[in-house]
């Protein structure tokens, strides 16, 4: 009985400790994005919107947040429609073929991407390719696993009589595909739009690489201030500008597929 | 036609996947195997030296091993803090479970740069623990938290704590709670259930999850840089300054020691582990 006892004071104290190690540093930067000094001060004693106002009014960082969600936007449509044509061509397959394919389509999630940042600057350097558009790929192939997943799940769920109802009604691969499964896995072409989106937003380690001078994202942005000025506020402000799209993020997934599939998806 | 259709669909992700993922990689691997070159990107010859300079050099081995040193505490801490809390959701009912796990999944969305900044702002010379203890009168001079290997430790372990947590939870919440029962029914105390029923069979989430945390941990140069200042470089630090440095050769081949480190590692921990002997899903 008394190890019983233990072993429940220990999960408890884990779990809290973990939580507050989790929680607090982010707490912390949202807190003092409505400080009202020039310096840091825990708790801050009134509250004010002026880092969020000094935020929209410098140039770099107003750019740097429309560059991040324009890419973001991008990035995360275009890893869902190959996402989505890789799952639907992988759903229906055994062997040794489609579990090859598996492993690439997930392969950039646990590839350090430090590595793949490095090697795409190479290549990119080599065949002169645009900022915007090297940014662009780089962030399409980390997002891409999460659409692929997402999609990939729905599709395998998904009854095959239906597609070959529709196809023995008279409608081609084509018709079949936008009438009959697209409508039946949105839900998880919709999420893993969302996730891809998440992943591009907050994207660093192939960005540090890529962006080049005026075509900066957020988080590069952010880090390259608390690297050359110091922590200012507005960086405060910034960041918390990022948590507050995921919220918004995380919030119209729990409104469109619920959160058991928020949590499925990883 | 219906084959021509379906390998219609698989052209464009392959080829996005091969030209801007595994072409990239492998022309890395070709440009580490060239000799530095003052005007081009890379030189004519061929050569191992850019691997050979590197692992002859106590300089980089130091890193290396400064770099596996902070890993496998990250590691340690992880497994130690995040065991229990996975144990903890596991026990919860399901609804409650799910909203804990979100409550874990919410902070892994979130930049690791503003993650990092927490915790400047909390280890920092004018930071929350330093202006605390002046104004305890604790200190009288700001004590040096920041940029030191310590400080990476904590701030890496606390960002990749929820992989691990996730990981380990899921495994256990599927896990089918008779084998325990039936433990116990043969007389087996809850600590001789835990360690000879639960733990083993909740090795392949422990894998999982120790691959993530490793894994992710080799890359994250932002909160290495930010938490470790110019003294506590890790591995991926001098990737970063060999790129910075326009030394090609060099950084595409400690790109690739970083990476044969990170399959050393996986093949270590899955040979160790062997989560594959029990059925699970990780």
């Amino acid at each position: 009985m008394h190890a019983h006892r233990l072993g429940r004071a220990l999960r408890g104290s884990a779990t809290t400790i973990a939580f507050a190690l989790i929680v607090i540093p982010i707490a912390i930067v949202v807190v003092t994005a409505f400080s009202p000094l020039d310096y840091f001060e825990f708790p801050p004693r009134s509250l004010s919107l002026r880092w969020f106002f000094e935020f929209f009014r410098l140039e770099n960082m107003r750019s740097a947040f429309l560059l991040s969600l324009e890419l973001a936007v991008l990035a995360a449509t275009l890893a869902t429609v190959l996402g989505t044509a890789g799952a639907l061509f992988i759903a229906r397959r055994r062997g040794v073929l489609a579990e090859l394919l598996q492993s690439l389509f997930l392969a950039p999630l646990v590839f350090p991407t430090i590595i793949l940042g490095v090697a795409l600057l190479l290549l990119y350097k080599t065949i002169g390719m645009p900022v915007f558009l090297g940014l662009l790929l780089a962030h399409c192939i980390v997002g891409l696993p999460y659409g692929f997943r997402t999609v990939l799940g729905s599709a395998q769920a998904l009854d095959p009589a239906l597609e070959e109802a529709g196809q023995s009604l008279g409608a081609g691969p084509v018709r079949t595909l936008f009438l009959v499964t697209l409508p039946l896995i949105w839900q998880g072409v919709l999420s893993g739009w969302l996730f891809a989106f998440i992943v591009s937003f907050g994207e660093l380690n192939t960005a540090l690489f890529l962006t080049g001078p005026g075509i900066t994202t957020l988080p590069i942005e952010i880090f390259s201030y608390l690297q050359f000025q110091g922590s200012q506020l507005v960086i405060a402000a910034a960041s918390t500008l990022q948590i507050a799209l995921i919220i918004v993020m995380v919030a119209a997934i729990e409104r469109i597929v619920g959160i058991g599939r928020i949590i499925r998806a990883r | 036609m219906k084959t021509a259709w379906a390998w219609m669909l698989l052209v464009p992700p392959l080829a996005v996947t091969l030209l801007f993922f595994v072409a990239p990689v492998v022309y890395l691997f070709w440009v580490s195997l060239h000799a530095p070159s003052q005007s081009e990107l890379y030189g004519h010859a061929l050569t191992l030296q850019n691997y050979t300079a590197v692992l002859t050099d106590s300089f980089y081995l130091r890193i290396i091993e400064r770099t596996l040193g902070v890993a496998a505490t990250i590691l340690a801490i992880c497994l130690l803090i995040g065991y229990p809390v996975a144990y903890f959701i596991a026990l919860q009912p399901p609804r409650r479970r799910m909203l804990v796990l979100l409550m874990l999944l919410f902070p892994l969305m979130v930049s690791n740069v503003v993650r990092a900044y927490g915790w400047v702002a909390i280890l920092g010379r004018r930071g929350v623990v330093n202006t605390s203890l002046r104004d305890l009168g604790l200190i009288d001079a700001p004590l040096d938290l920041l940029y030191s290997t310590q400080a990476v430790v904590i701030a890496l372990m606390t960002i990749l704590l929820p992989y691990m947590v996730i990981s380990i939870a899921n495994t256990l919440s599927a896990l089918d709670r008779r084998y325990e029962e039936a433990a116990q029914a043969l007389g087996a105390g809850p600590v001789r259930t835990f360690l000879h029923v639960t733990l083993p069979l909740s090795t392949p989430g422990v894998a999982t999850g120790m691959l993530l945390v490793f894994l992710l941990t080799l890359s994250a140069y932002v909160t290495i840089t930010l938490l470790g200042g110019p003294r506590s470089k890790l591995l991926v630090s001098m990737v970063y300054d060999s790129v910075s440095a326009f030394q090609w050769p060099r950084a595409a081949a400690l790109a690739f020691i970083l990476l044969a480190l990170a399959l050393l590692v996986t093949v270590v921990i899955l040979a160790v582990l062997r989560p594959r002997r029990v059925q699970g899903t990780g």
